[in-house]
């Protein structure tokens, strides 16, 4: 079966530096794949070379089969890649509503579905709708910046550590939705969280200093406490 | 950005504020009735100068883009009023102008976005802009046989089909007025239409709009096209008022103008533009007048006192008078608030 996201030896750069060495890593269909390393690896680099906001030096780059190699980001994002980034990525300056209008393709009936889906999936999003996302909580951006990648029907999402710098109870929340989310949609997610992690994904690859060094099925890396403890510090 | 008061999205009309448009409207119908010529200058230059502000305030405000090349667009407005009046003094000459000025301001538009959005950043912006203004500005001082140089073109009147509309000033008001009307409802339909969306949202951060699927180049040259369209018209519509073109209206200064107007009412709020350009029009006017009864040299270089005006107005009122009253209003609507939750006895 093709995998719906495939990269081979990816090789990608900020400015004079290489950031990314060696990263190899193939999503198929439906999946829920986590992506583990240590702060600095290049997990965050590596989405951001997915989006072309990183460039890409060399290696094999391919979404449903067509390359994202030197591609725009808005031109990969409209093939059906869904970001969520680190940043959380909302315009503190438009409503919660507005954030959510200026993510959609089309506001067609199907759409509009969808973004009912999204706001009983986050009920405080519904409660903030009509509020500037300058007001909302560090959770409550977190929940708007999933929300707003879901309101299209993207065909992968990627997610950037949703549970950084949240609460344990909202960590909590936002692992039971991403779940929810990965039973219609494939999801790539980084994460340091190894709980999250281990409640949304179903495959794991650990990055280390820009190269991929482990990769697995999530209860093979919940068994294997040697494994932890060299890559997670766990 | 200083401020973020701005036009809120799917915001439906309300009927006391319809009601208070109309009076409004009515108002400046009746009130030229009983003004003098040169009140009546002023008004049509007020109402003009606030569409060529709007049209600065749809970059500025809306995409966060600075361009110093505004006046391009402007300039070539004015004097292709003059040109094409000069013709002929009637509606079809005007008609035509109005289509020249309008197929100019696209392709000018297209191809200033075209040199400026690869250099990237607003700063480098900023200085291709100003560069590509002087270097039309050199052009149209040289080009006398077109232009008049620096001596300028006046405007001819044949005293012909268009009278009274074009030749008595209070014809020349109410064509103002109209023509500021029209452009507020086009561009106020523009900024809350999915693109004005998209501009704020480019405005606030530009990757983030990108990583959405949206091609913030072609939304930013858009925006630019509006604007030079917007300019353009408002240059046309100038000219019947001034009577005259010349290079000073492709200048820098004539750009600073349109950005001072945007910075006094408010950015990125489009009827700021009305208040700053009445407020910059009026001290402009007053301070001549001043001049002319205290005979103080000083008073005759009215951008010495507007520039420090701003300078008070950036560091007390960044939000500009528009941005200022609506903070004043939230304020006092929050305050309202809290004292109706203390005063709310307990169940």
């Amino acid at each position: 079966m093709q995998p719906l996201l495939k990269a081979e030896n990816i090789v990608s750069y900020i400015g004079p530096y290489t950031i990314l060495h060696d990263v190899s890593l193939e999503v198929t269909r439906g999946e829920a794949v986590v992506i583990l390393g240590r702060n600095g690896a290049g997990k965050t680099t590596f989405l951001k070379t997915i989006m072309g906001l990183v460039h890409t030096r060399s290696g094999v780059l391919e979404f449903d089969g067509e390359t994202l190699v030197d591609k725009e980001t808005h031109v990969i994002q409209r093939k059906g890649i869904g970001y969520v980034p680190e940043d959380y990525g909302i315009f503190d300056l438009l409503t919660v509503e507005e954030n959510m209008r200026i993510a959609m393709w089309k506001e067609d009936p199907e759409t509009k579905e969808r973004c009912d889906w999204v706001l009983d999936l986050f009920p405080d999003l519904k409660l903030a709708y009509k509020r500037f996302a300058k007001t909302l909580s560090g959770g409550q951006r977190q929940m708007l910046s999933v929300g707003r990648a879901l309101v299209n029907n993207n065909r992968i999402l990627l997610v950037d550590e949703p549970s950084k710098g949240l609460a344990p109870v909202i960590i909590e929340t936002l692992a039971g939705a991403l779940k929810e989310i990965s039973k219609t949609t494939t999801v790539l997610l980084v994460e340091q969280n190894f709980a999250m992690a281990c409640a949304v994904g179903q495959r794991f690859y650990i990055i280390n200093e820009g190269k991929t060094v482990e990769s697995g099925t999530m209860a093979d890396l919940i068994q294997n406490k040697e494994l932890q403890a060299v890559h997670l510090g766990i | 950005m200083g401020s973020n008061v701005r036009l809120s999205f799917d915001k439906k009309p309300e009927l006391p504020k319809l009601i208070a448009l109309a009076a409004l409207i009515t108002v400046f119908l009746v009130i030229p009735q009983f003004m003098r010529n040169t009140q009546l200058i002023m008004m049509s230059r007020i109402f003009i100068l606030a569409v060529y502000g709007m049209s600065y305030d749809i970059l500025r405000g809306y995409t966060g883009f600075i361009n110093l090349g505004q006046a391009i667009f402007f300039g070539s407005g004015v004097y292709m009023g003059v040109i094409f009046l000069n013709m002929q003094n009637d509606l079809w000459f005007f008609m035509m102008a109005a289509g020249s000025i309008f197929v100019a301001s696209v392709i000018g538009g297209y191809v200033m976005s075209k040199i400026v959005l690869r250099t990237g950043g607003v700063v480098a912006a900023a200085m291709v802009t100003l560069a590509l203004g002087e270097i039309v500005r050199n052009i149209a001082e040289r080009w006398r046989t077109v232009t008049g140089g620096q001596d300028g073109l006046p405007l001819r009147f044949s005293r012909v089909a268009l009278e009274p509309l074009f030749t008595t000033r209070l014809g020349a008001y109410y064509f103002a007025f109209v023509f500021l009307i029209v452009m507020t409802f086009a561009l106020r339909a523009f900024v809350l239409s999915p693109t004005g969306r998209v501009l704020q949202a480019i405005r606030e951060n530009e990757q983030r709009a990108r990583f959405l699927g949206y091609d913030t180049q072609k939304y930013k040259t858009i925006a630019l096209i509006v604007s030079s369209v917007a300019a353009g018209f408002s240059g046309l519509v100038f000219a019947v008022i001034v009577r005259f073109a010349n290079t000073d209206y492709l200048s820098i200064t004539y750009t600073l103008n349109a950005l001072l107007i945007t910075l006094v009412g408010g950015t990125g709020t489009l009827y700021g533009s009305i208040l700053g350009s009445a407020f910059v029009t009026w001290i402009q006017n007053f301070l001549l007048d001043l001049n002319r009864s205290l005979g103080w040299d000083i008073l005759r270089y009215p951008m010495l006192f507007v520039g420090s005006l701003y300078i008070l107005l950036v560091i007390f009122m960044p939000a500009g008078l528009l941005g200022g009253f609506f903070q004043l209003k939230n304020w006092w609507d929050r305050k309202r608030l809290s004292r109706a939750t203390d005063n709310t006895p307990e169940a």
